[in-house]
């Protein structure tokens, strides 16, 4: 439970705001039945950027962004975001300034896609006086915004893969926080759908914190990237920087060949597997 | 009762949503009236319009032409035991509910859950010993409160498993729960009752009765369910975002460990309430919260109004069948409700295997 009214002293936050990043990670590390999964994590993200987790499978990533977002409780370590520390933010100040968006979790209770959405308005809302005429039309906007127009009524268990995450993402975003995390927000879609969702994210001028599984994807839309390889940060650094053959060697043990993509401008990576010849 | 047509419910409309509750009330009203009307003494519509007429207005506006004992039958025996009906068929609804926001599952009830046999064990242990007694006509509540406190605490312990309740673990723990306190409960009985007394103060605990419903116990489960329905519904959406899971909930701005908190403690009292007045009654609040879910939809600001109204009428209607069906004897209301909700509650099973995987 969050301890309410706890702040760290005015003057401090104040100087703090003015050149801190958006989110700070110092020293967070979180262990399950005693083993380690993750230790010492430092990360910082600056306002408006893009940072990208990238790792191979089992690496910690989820588990880091799940003790950012309050789901675990780290063993040590803090998280500030502008500055305060974000276990003694009371829950609605959390989220009215940083919004998660996670792998869609099975729910047993069905809702239209309207609802749904309303939902991303909780924070704002006080015992009768909900769903006001404001959060109606901030709610249709990011329907409209995630491309789901004409869906409000649909029940949100009958949609596609691809419509659920992005009715997540419309809830996400009708949270209206300046920083939004994703755990794993991609998975299981197509690639069409992957660019899709990163498209809308990067249109919201959000500062962004996300696990990403391919790396041309990765590549592509982060300005930064962070390398996670058995629970320990790897590297941090810009996709050039970041993305190497031998980097990539030594995270998911396959070369690759990194070439500019000529119509994006960004890197393409081309994996060099060695084939099981017949 | 109804057959969800799927283009027709659940109700989007803020209209339709108001037609129904009306309809729901007139349906109220109806097995109301029957329900003075019916029974071991059958009591003629005139008489009953001259009496609570006469009783309304504090004078005689119509001429008596009936025998006291009738107005007896009326006023000190059946108008309390409709109304209580009512608040208990509603009470256990509402506890259905919030056990069903708090598991996210649809299996979730105090009885399947093996709370109320909790409570009855809490409430009866209090009876046969006497400790309490200092707190006069609150002891029995408060024990069948305190049973149902360990219920919960041991049945989502059971349940629980990685912070997660299947569907499996749920009933298993429901059984598991209200075998072992159905067995005190009887136990207790058996050591403290002779002859037919011990069977029949058994069968009330066990079964469920509204043959002990009187004005002032009335009043008091109507303040008490009144209470709990203000606070439940006074955090309707926080109960809708519960259903998306913990994780989701406190990424919305969710204090989940303080909701939960509440819920518990807020579906014990009540529960623990109800179950001191009426005994174990099983499946109301599966079955009825299920049902107005398909009519009215999950938001939980629509479905508690609903589904309470829908709750109290069922039980209203099952209290008139369990006076007529074997009259002038009596069955226990618990049968009625269990021939209703256990076919239902096979439904749900079969239903949830597919989503929660066995």
């Amino acid at each position: 439970m969050a301890e309410r009214g706890k702040r760290i002293p005015v003057e401090k936050a104040e100087k703090d705001r003015e050149n801190a990043p958006k989110l700070e990670v110092r020293g967070i590390s979180y262990s399950i039945d005693h083993k380690l999964i993750i230790e010492g994590i430092n990360l910082q993200v600056k306002k408006g950027s893009f940072v990208g987790i990238v790792g191979p499978n089992g690496c910690g990533k989820s588990t880091l962004l799940k003790n950012i977002y309050k789901v675990y409780s780290p063993d040590s370590g803090v998280a500030f975001l502008d500055g305060k520390t974000l276990w003694e933010m009371p829950d609605r100040e959390r989220a009215h300034n940083m919004s998660v968006m996670q792998q869609e979790n099975h729910v047993e209770f069905d809702m239209t896609v309207f609802d749904m959405v309303m939902l991303g308005r909780f924070a704002y809302q006080r015992m009768f006086h909900t769903d006001k005429a404001e959060d109606r039309k901030i709610v249709m906007e990011y329907i409209r915004e995630v491309g789901l127009e004409g869906y409000e009524n649909r029940y949100f268990l009958s949609l596609s893969g691809g419509e659920k995450q992005r009715t997540l993402l419309a809830r996400a975003l009708a949270q209206k926080a300046p920083l939004i995390i994703l755990d794993e927000p991609t998975n299981h879609l197509d690639i069409g759908y992957q660019y899709q969702i990163m498209n809308i994210l990067k249109r919201q001028k959000l500062t962004v914190l996300s696990c990403i599984h391919d790396l041309n994807i990765a590549a592509a839309y982060c300005d930064e990237i962070v390398l996670i390889r058995k629970g320990h940060v790897f590297g941090v650094g810009r996709p050039e920087e970041m993305l190497t053959d031998e980097n990539i060697y030594r995270l998911f043990g396959i070369h690759a060949r990194i070439i500019p993509n000529d119509s994006t401008g960004k890197l393409h990576i081309i994996f060099l597997p060695e084939l099981q010849k017949d | 009762m109804r057959v969800s047509n799927k283009k027709l419910f659940p109700l989007e409309t803020k209209t339709r949503y108001a037609v129904f509750l009306v309809v729901m009330a007139i349906v109220l009203l109806i097995s109301m009236i029957l329900a003075v009307r019916l029974g071991s003494v059958a009591i003629d519509f005139d008489t009953i319009r001259g009496f609570l007429v006469n009783k309304i207005a504090g004078k005689e506006v119509f001429p008596v032409t009936w025998e006291d004992s009738t107005q007896s039958i009326i006023w000190d025996i059946r108008l309390p035991r409709i109304f209580t009906a009512f608040i208990v068929g509603a009470g256990l609804t509402l506890c259905g509910i919030m056990m069903q926001a708090l598991t996210r599952n649809p299996l979730a009830d105090p009885y399947v859950l093996g709370i109320s046999h909790g409570a009855s064990a809490g409430a009866v242990s209090v009876i046969m010993y006497g400790y309490l007694a200092f707190l006069g006509h609150y002891a029995t509540m408060v024990g069948a409160f305190a049973g149902a406190v360990i219920s919960i605490v041991l049945a989502l312990r059971i349940a629980t498993i990685r912070n997660k309740v299947t569907a499996t673990q749920l009933v298993l723990a429901g059984i598991a729960v209200s075998a072992l306190f159905g067995a005190v409960t009887n136990l207790m009985i058996y050591m403290h009752k002779t002859g037919s007394d011990k069977v029949k103060t058994a069968q009330y605990w066990m079964m469920g009765s509204l043959s002990g419903s009187s004005w002032e116990k009335l009043t008091y489960a109507t303040l008490a369910f009144l209470v709990c329905f203000v606070i439940i519904l006074s955090m309707h959406k926080k109960l809708d975002v519960l259903l998306l899971g913990d994780d989701v909930a406190v990424t919305l701005g969710v204090n989940t460990d303080r909701l939960k908190l509440i819920i518990i403690l807020v579906a014990t009292f009540l529960t623990g309430i109800i179950v001191s007045i009426s005994g174990v009654i099983g499946f109301v609040g599966l079955t009825i919260p299920h049902i107005t879910r398909g009519i009215v939809g999950t938001k939980h600001s629509r479905l508690l109004p609903a589904s309470v109204l829908v709750g109290g009428t069922f039980l209203v209607i099952a209290d008139i069948i369990s006076r007529v069906i074997v009259s002038p004897e009596e069955l226990p209301i618990g049968v009625v409700s269990a021939f209703f909700g256990a076919p239902f509650f096979l439904y749900l099973i079969r239903k949830s295997h597919g989503h929660l995987g066995g």
